[in-house]
């Protein structure tokens, strides 16, 4: 099955691609990679999943904020494509940003999120290298952001 | 391991630990073209946490820059399952990215991740380090004091 049509078979609702929120782009291709920005959890323009992570944010909340910033990474990068997944060999890579406080320590399962959506879409393809990590803050005082690099053919 | 490097590590008396099971649902490292990209990895040796807790509050900076130390061998760890076992297929690591897990007044993280270049450069040489983002984190997977993932370029 092709990427696109495991998104329609899925029924995955992607996001608009977002418009970058200051300086910079949304992807960049280089080669046989291409590198998303960090995206936050909104959907068409309204942010979502505001907070913090071991304050006001629980953990199942937080894995939601990060499935959407994946989903709006394969957006992204469906739009860097034409408007095709097809092209996509694999995701290279996965980083996650927890807007979290000090004692929070289970950020992977939070960043599951988004690679277990990655798994979803692309199957063995979508198994990628990854980090997590804990903020003080993130844009727009989001729970959850998610960077990625993809393979492409 | 035989070659050059393997041979370095032991002059140095450096012991790799083994590669880190994953976390979670990702693969220790993916291979694009020449360039392999490692993840997240920690002061560990094999599931166990070495160095556990804040550098600034529980852990000091010696016990931080160690630390960072054993958390580039991790690198390594993974880059010997993706060479094969010769890691002298390595040309050089590219990009380092280093986590600090700190308190918010701790403003020496940069000099923690020396741990993890310090390490690598006594492996591959002065003019083979890579370029390098620091920063301090309030917190981190499983509270470990330090992370690091890497772009590695093959020969």
């Amino acid at each position: 099955m092709s990427h696109d049509a495991r998104i329609a078979a899925l029924k995955l609702e992607l996001p608009a691609p977002a418009t970058p929120a200051a300086n910079y782009v949304p992807t960049v291709i280089a080669g046989n990679l291409l590198f998303v920005a960090g995206q936050i959890p909104v959907f068409n323009g309204e942010v979502k999943f505001l907070g913090k992570l071991g304050a006001d944010v629980d953990l199942e909340t937080g894995v939601q904020a990060a499935r959407l910033c994946g989903l709006n990474i394969i957006s992204q990068a469906r739009a860097a494509l034409g408007g095709s997944l097809d092209r996509v060999k694999r995701c290279v890579k996965v980083g996650g940003f927890v807007n979290c406080t000090p004692d929070f320590i289970n950020h992977p399962q939070v960043v599951n999120g988004a690679s277990d959506l990655m798994v979803e879409v692309f199957g063995d393809a979508g198994k990628h290298a990854r980090f997590a990590v804990g903020a003080v803050s993130l844009p727009r005082g989001v729970a959850v952001e998610v960077d990625a690099i993809f393979e492409i053919a | 391991m035989t070659g050059k490097i393997a041979a370095r590590l032991k002059e140095l008396g450096l012991e790799l630990p083994p590669a880190p099971p994953p976390a979670a649902n990702y693969i220790g490292y993916v291979t694009t073209g020449k360039l392999v990209h490692v993840a997240g990895v920690g002061p560990t040796w094999g599931k166990d946490i070495r160095y556990a807790g804040k550098v600034g509050k529980t852990l000091s900076f010696e016990d931080g820059y160690a630390a960072a130390r054993l958390t580039a061998l991790n690198l390594l760890a993974h880059m010997t399952v993706a060479c094969d076992g010769d890691l002298d297929r390595i040309d050089r690591c590219v990009k380092l990215l280093c986590l600090v897990n700190t308190t918010a007044d701790f403003v020496d993280a940069q000099k923690i991740a020396n741990g993890a270049t310090d390490v690598l450069t006594e492996i591959f040489g002065r003019d083979d380090r890579p370029a390098r983002s620091t920063t301090a984190s309030p917190s981190l997977p499983f509270d470990i004091a330090f992370e690091a993932d890497a772009v590695f370029l093959l020969r």
